[in-house]
């Protein structure tokens, strides 16, 4: 069975003029900060009150459009609990981004977000381009994190930052659409690694190093 | 004394409104406030489990449209309120009695009744008295949960009227009841204002009962009442609630007078013989329907919505005006069980009583898939009295139990199967009471953040009751096996004990210790990446084994199972599918035992076939993040029949509960990092020999020409790895005779063992070959055709010069 592994070859003739990227994105944070309720709110536009809990891993697509390309996330949602910790470089190892969520009202959180973005920076790709999300800012009236001490911890660490809020859509498109803004797009031209099916799988798999940092075609 | 026009109702129901929560509907975690009807339900659940001769059993308690409850309970004869005759004396003291009986039960069980009153107490021609819900005020949450005041104002005791009373309340109620027994209905046309200022102004009379007896202008008729029932009733109306005697002293006094046996009913034959939550369960079947008959007897009223609705909203949610109809409706509609008599007519008696070890009859239902043979009436008529009999006889009947559970079980009756399942026996309400549940440990945080999530959709599961029964259970196990460690999920894995043992944890805990050695042997350690790991590739090598096209497609686009299947498997299936999917895949899986699970990876995988056949690795993956319907019933029939089919080495894990294998006809056991490079899997001495005997195996040797033509399997072919083209993906690449008996053992569904020498990589990789080729049921003998010699020589001939 052919696996297309270089997305481009199967695209069918007549392409459309707008380029279309794909990227790899991981959610990381402390159990139930929201994560998959940020990838809900992207995803599907919707919001579980009772949103199960993620065991090992789970995958979403969805694509936005720039202006004149097209970025497809491909997301891997994590589990949250520290003991699937050793699960996380699987989904982070060749990932082109990363949003790293904690929740607002829990200081915990934020503390073990900054162990996440310092895991990152030490063994993820390099060029990864990381976002910092302060989730449930709905819940304001319950904060423990204010907004100005995270702001000021992104910047030291050239993170993207936001609150937002997975239950009234604030800042979730936003966040993701600031991360693509910020994905290097043009640079690798044809070369850019294996969109397509079995890419994700690939660098899922192999211990190898994370590809070019973005794969358009 | 005689009731006429008793007719022969079995069960009855009454409805009211739950408190509607108004305004606001988060609480400050975020996440919405638990409708009271939902607190209401899991509450009652343990009402359900309530049995006692003067209490009226509660069968059912609904939910509604609007936060409407029905509470469904046993009814006999009529309440004391529509019988209007008069009692005698030695009556009185024997209704006295039997009341004190059930009230005593209920104090014992820190149940209050507080709702006391004649329209609840029922009598039936036999004498017998019975207490219809006296659990409005426990089921309520002390009345929390509505927004009507509970009781009827002329039974309640003074303090009651002033601050909420508490048990002795009951006591004063049961005192009142007993005086207008003597002395006739009391404060007959008043209003409740009135009423309960009546009741106030005794707070300064000596001995209320006659002040209330004179009040009536029948001081005199209380005068006569035996001085023994008046010094009961005088011990009872006492204005200071702990002056006023206890239903254990009541119990004993009235039956110091009225000494004679209490009414005992001859229990009756054939089918209102049988007990009363079966009869409400046949009857919902056969197409009884509560709420139907409700607004038949107008006690649920539609009203048009333009009439219900309010005049004014206030910014908080609250509404003004637009009520509809009472909040509580005291009349209770009865229900005959004509409907059901008549479907089960033309059963013989002798049916009521089944035996056994005769064998059972066959029904033609049981060719129906179980969903629906759960509903079938006489089905499930024949299959409750079975169990019944045989749950009754457990621990001894055990075999007998697991031989029909490999049928089915029926739903009724399925927490209590499970149990007998898991051979949980001995005193487990005692061990479990002795667990510390309480104190904080550093994994609450977790725990507290997963149970809110955890199968919410279920009311049981997501009231307030349901989270903290819950969270006892996960602190109780992970206290009692201190190897083990919290992971996410092991609150979905023991959700479904909970919810089918809801009023009664202790087993709901039992069970989930016996479960977790038997099926997830190690999965919590701390450390479990080996056991998870060994799991996730005898998943695997059973997918190669039965589905290999599937699994050839699988590989080459790198869809391992580490993306998916770890939750699958960790919580056994019950992080994945929702309650009513998994119970009938554990019914399968307490019954098969431990390797099912494996099978059910592959049955699922096998129903998204086509799919992910045409797919590739992302459109793989989110057919698994986002689990489509799975045809359940389909998929435990298949995996069964895999499981069954499978030689049972060929999915061997080191990491169970059995005993270590050590005879060398048993061994499988290889190295992990072997194993993780196996596709296929190994099957030992044992089954490879019982396969021959039975004709059920092709056997390949993969030696050399040269050894082959020594000494061979007797029917085996010789294909020499050395000459095999691994490139070359075709079964017919290997030559007509190899072909055709893999055709043949494809038609025939036999088992394809691949031998060759015991330790190099030749077996590997071809028996990898064969599953690229499409072959099925393909694994690699166990060390080999050396170790075959060495143990079962006898299996081994010089095969005929070829020419
Ligand atoms: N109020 C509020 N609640 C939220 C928000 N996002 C998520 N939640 C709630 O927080 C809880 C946890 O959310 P999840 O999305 O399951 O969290 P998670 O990070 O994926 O957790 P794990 O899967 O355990 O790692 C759920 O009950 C959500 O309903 C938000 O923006 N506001
Ligand atoms: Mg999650």
């Amino acid at each position: 069975m052919a696996t297309n592994r270089s997305g481009a070859a199967q695209r069918p003739n007549g392409a459309p003029q707008t380029k279309v990227c794909q990227f790899k994105l991981v959610l990381l944070g402390e159990s139930a900060v929201g994560k998959s309720s940020l990838v809900l709110r992207f995803v599907k536009g919707q919001f579980h009150e009772y949103q199960e809990s993620t065991i090992g891993a789970a995958f979403l697509t969805q694509t936005v459009c720039l202006d004149d390309i097209t970025v497809k996330f491909e997301i891997w949602d994590t589990a949250g609990q520290e003991r699937y910790h050793s699960l996380a470089p699987m989904y982070y190892r060749g990932a082109q981004a990363a949003i790293v969520v904690y929740d607002i009202t829990n200081q915990d959180t934020f503390g073990r977000a900054k162990n996440w973005v310092k895991e990152l920076q030490r063994q993820a790709s390099p060029s990864i381009v990381i976002a910092l999300a302060g989730n449930k800012s709905d819940l304001a009236a319950k904060r423990m994190v204010e907004f100005e001490e995270a702001q000021a911890y992104a910047d030291e660490n050239g993170l993207l930052f936001m609150e937002t809020s997975a239950k009234t859509a604030m800042n979730v498109n936003d966040i993701f659409l600031a991360i693509a803004n910020k994905l290097p797009k043009s640079e690798s031209g044809g070369g850019g690694g294996g969109g397509g099916a079995g890419a994700g799988a690939r660098r899922l798999n192999d211990g190898d190093a994370p590809r070019a940092s973005s794969c358009c075609k | 004394m005689y009731i006429e026009n008793e007719e022969d109702y079995k069960f009855a129901a009454c409805t009211y409104f739950a408190r509607n929560h108004p305004g606001e509907t988060c609480g400050s975690n975020g996440l919405p406030l638990t409708p009271s009807s939902v607190t209401i339900l899991s509450r009652a659940q343990r009402l359900l489990n309530i049995e006692h001769p003067n209490l009226c059993t509660y069968l059912d308690v609904i939910r509604g449209k609007h936060e409407r409850i029905i509470v469904v309970a046993e009814v006999i004869g009529k309440s004391l309120k529509e019988i209007t005759s008069k009692f005698t004396y030695q009556e009185i003291t024997n209704i006295g009695r039997q009341l004190a009986n059930g009230l005593n039960f209920l104090h014992d069980q820190n149940i209050t009744h507080r709702t006391l009153a004649d329209d609840n107490i029922l009598l039936d021609n036999n004498g017998r008295v019975k207490l219809f819900n006296f659990g409005m005020y426990y089921m309520t949450g002390s009345g929390e949960e509505v927004s009507f005041p509970l009781g009827l104002p002329k039974y309640l005791s003074p303090e009651t009227i002033l601050k909420g009373g508490g048990p002795a309340a009951d006591v004063w109620s049961f005192g009142i009841i007993l005086l207008e027994l003597c002395i006739g209905k009391l404060w007959h046309n008043l209003k409740p204002g009135p009423i309960l200022r009546r009741i106030l102004t005794l707070v300064h009379a000596n001995n209320p009962a006659e002040r209330i007896a004179r009040e009536h202008d029948c001081l005199d008729t209380y005068k006569e009442v035996p001085e023994n029932l008046r010094n009961i009733i005088e011990m009872c109306l006492k204005i200071y609630p702990s002056e006023r005697a206890t239903f254990a002293t009541l119990v004993d006094k009235l039956s110091q007078i009225d000494d004679k046996e209490l009414v005992t009913v001859k229990a009756e034959r054939g089918l209102m013989g049988c007990k009363l939550q079966y009869l409400y369960h046949w009857w919902q079947l056969a197409g009884g329907d509560i709420q139907a008959e409700l607004k038949k007897n107008c006690l649920i009223k539609n009203t048009p919505p333009i009439l219900s609705m309010p005049i004014a909203i206030l910014l908080d949610g609250c509404t003004i005006g637009g009520k509809t109809g009472a909040l509580y409706d005291r009349r209770i509609a009865k229900y005959s069980l004509d409907l059901l008599k008549i479907r089960l007519n033309h059963i013989p008696p002798h049916d009521y009583y089944p035996l056994m070890h005769e064998r059972k009859k066959e029904y033609d239902a049981v060719l129906l898939p179980k969903i629906i043979r759960e509903r079938d009436t006489e089905y499930q008529f024949y299959r409750l009295l079975l169990f019944q009999r045989l749950l009754h006889g457990y621990p001894f009947t055990a075999p007998y139990i697991r031989a029909e559970a490999e049928i089915d079980i029926p739903p009724l009756v399925r927490g209590d199967v499970w149990a007998a399942l898991l051979g949980v026996v001995g005193d487990i309400q005692d061990q479990y009471e002795r667990i510390d549940k309480e104190t904080p440990t550093p994994t609450d945080r977790q725990i507290d953040v997963d149970i809110p999530r955890c199968h919410q959709y279920c009311w049981l599961l997501s009231g307030a009751d349901g989270h903290r029964a819950l969270k006892r259970l996960l602190k109780a196990w992970l206290l009692t096996n201190p190897q083990y460690v919290y992971w996410q999920g092991l609150d979905s894995l023991t959700a479904p004990f909970l919810y089918l043992n809801f009023c009664n944890e202790a087993r709901a805990f039992a069970c989930l210790s016996a479960f977790v050695p038997k099926f997830l042997h190690k999965f919590f350690l701390k450390d479990n990446s080996f056991v998870i790991k060994e799991y996730l590739a005898k998943f695997w090598q059973m997918t190669a084994f039965h589905e290999p096209e599937l699994a050839t497609h699988l590989h080459e686009i790198n869809f391992v199972p580490e993306l998916f299947a770890i939750p699958w498997f960790l919580t056994m299936f019950s992080h994945v599918f929702p309650l009513h999917k998994i119970v009938h895949l554990w019914d399968a899986l307490l019954v098969e035992g431990p390797a099912l699970p494996l099978f059910m990876g592959v049955g699922i995988l096998r129903q998204l076939r086509d799919t992910l056949l045409e797919s590739g690795f992302n459109e793989c993956i989110l057919l698994f993040s986002d689990l489509p319907e799975i045809d359940i019933g389909e998929c435990v029939k298949e995996s069964i029949a895999m499981c069954r089919s499978s030689p049972r080495s060929i999915s061997y894990r080191r990491f169970t509960n059995e005993a270590e294998l050590k005879d060398p006809m048993d061994v499988v056991e290889i190295p992990m990092e072997t194993l993780f490079t196996e596709i296929c899997p190994r099957i030992n001495l044992s089954d490879f020999f019982s396969l021959i005997c039975q004709n059920k195996c092709c056997v390949i040797d993969i030696r050399s020409n040269l050894l082959y033509e020594k000494s061979c399997i007797e029917g085996s072919i010789n294909v020499p790895f050395s000459g095999v083209q691994l490139g070359h993906v075709s079964q017919r690449a290997l030559g007509l005779p190899a072909q055709q008996a893999l055709q043949n053992a494809a038609r025939q569904a036999h088992t394809v063992v691949v031998a060759g020498h015991a330790n190099d990589d030749s077996a590997r990789l071809f028996s990898e070959y064969l599953v690229k080729c499409a072959v099925a049921r393909v694994c690699i003998l166990h060390g080999g055709i050396p170790a075959l010699q060495a143990n079962v020589p006898s299996l081994f001939v010089t095969p005929p010069k070829k020419n």
